[in-house]
């Protein structure tokens, strides 16, 4: 099990040395502004589509653990959520792009609660740091006023606010900005599983536990997606925090057992119907809410 | 001849950004066509999957599908539907569904009892399309 978070370590050092020969093995002698054209082109190149070794990485919609919280019949928790109002502290692209990403999450959380007042509020902390990201076009008044029309009807509400997230992530890969939209990828996936972890100590919910054993191949995502920003400072510090997460996530047992789908094809619907059975004990439940909650306030303050 | 080097080069540079600012431009496009397939009882996962395909080179999409939910993968490239061949397979390499054996549909549905980590492999069909943009969206349902 460690050797997988060895590679891990491996891969993010190796790529930061790919970068850094990538720029020494020019032919000419650059100067200082040359070094900087090559490496931003490095980047983009390499960046645009979201690949490492040609894969592309996926971190499920923090929507969906909102809604196994309600279902799960857990009562609505304000004080789970940032607070809107702090959006005043969030300076940098990196703390605006990564709260957006929790600010995202708290919203589909209110949303899923039917809580209008709240959800109004959460909006429009989105609308403002969209606004100072450059995707306003995806967080613009058009939305807040459909949003208002449309409360009350929760699926319509839900649909709205992830079609804006799609749209700006779309508008961010239009315009090599991936380091952007992978921050507010990470922001939404780490406040659902804060969300978990809260819920899971104090109800001991065994689905909600579940949904956080399985978590462990989306933080390995989460990392790969993340690894080729890593020599920048802030980001350096966000992988190494979720690389000690995911050696907690290491020790969690996952065991997968094939079985044959069924196909329905007139409605184009395909079963699946394996089985996965995750086994997570008290002690690595404890240590990665810990780790959460951690990393977390590093985000929000 | 220093000259002519730094023309040749400059002019190969902006080929180059020619040339790929029209293959996102062409993703942008294919990605608002394949947006119809996401209909309104679906949720997106907020996000936009693509990779730039030439000849028989495959597109690798990693994700994770939980339990109880049922998920619709929306899979396009080109300016019509059924250019693009996706499989899904289990992290096992199990194969649980190709699009391939139904006439490349450009969605399907998938009702997932348990959570899965699964890898979707995506390929431009050669009888369509010789290089393009490859998109893949998802939405779900509770």
């Amino acid at each position: 099990m460690a050797i997988k978070y060895f590679n891990l370590r491996n891969r993010v050092f190796t790529l930061s040395i790919i970068a850094v020969l990538a720029v020494s093995c020019g032919g000419e002698e650059p100067t200082d502004n040359q070094i900087d054209d090559t490496v931003t082109e490095d980047n983009t190149t390499e960046n645009q589509l979201m690949q490492i070794d040609g894969k592309v990485f996926s971190i499920p919609s923090p929507i969906q653990t909102a809604m196994l919280i309600k279902n799960s019949g857990t009562n609505y928790n304000k004080d789970i959520l940032n607070e809107p109002s702090n959006i005043t502290r969030y300076s940098t692209n990196f703390k605006k792009a990564v709260n957006l990403g929790i600010y995202g999450a708290d919203l589909g959380y209110v949303t899923m609660y039917d809580q209008t007042q709240d959800a109004i509020s959460f909006l429009t902390a989105v609308k403002s740091i969209g606004d100072d990201l450059g995707v306003s076009s995806a967080f613009d008044l058009e939305l807040v006023e459909r949003f208002e029309k449309n409360i009350g009807n929760q699926d319509s509400l839900l649909v709205l606010v992830s079609d804006a997230y799609k749209s700006s992530d779309r508008y961010l890969k239009n315009n090599q900005q991936n380091d952007v939209g992978g921050l507010i990828l990470a922001g939404g996936w780490i406040e659902s599983l804060y969300f978990a972890t809260n819920v899971a100590e104090a109800s001991g919910n065994k689905d909600i536990i579940k949904r956080i054993g399985e978590q462990k191949t989306t933080i390995y995502n989460l990392i790969k997606l993340l690894t080729p920003y890593y020599s920048k400072p802030e980001f350096t510090t966000l992988v190494d925090d979720l690389m000690e997460l995911n050696e907690i996530y290491e020790g969690v047992e996952s065991n997968y057992t094939y079985v044959k789908p069924t196909v329905d094809a007139e409605n184009k619907t395909t079963t699946i119907n394996s089985t996965t059975v995750v086994n997570i004990t008290d002690d690595q439940l404890k240590a990665i809410s810990e780790k959460v909650m951690k990393i977390r306030v590093e985000i929000i303050s | 001849m220093k000259n002519n080097s730094t023309i040749l080069k400059t002019l190969s540079l902006a080929i180059g950004i020619i040339a790929y600012t029209a293959s996102f431009a062409q993703c942008d496009t294919i990605a608002s066509l394949c947006d119809k397939h996401i209909t309104n009882n679906f949720i997106s996962d907020g996000q936009d999957y693509r990779s730039l395909l030439l000849d028989d080179e495959i597109a690798e999409f990693n994700m994770t599908l939980y339990g109880g939910s049922t998920y619709r993968f929306a899979a396009c490239s080109g300016l019509s539907d059924g250019n693009l061949i996706f499989s899904v397979y289990d992290k096992e390499r199990n194969l649980l569904f190709t699009n391939k054996e139904y006439a490349n549909s450009a969605y399907w549905d998938f009702k997932i009892t348990h959570t899965l980590d699964c890898i979707i492999e995506a390929s431009l069909d050669p009888n369509n399309l010789a290089s393009g943009c490859a998109v893949l969206l998802v939405g779900f349902k509770q």
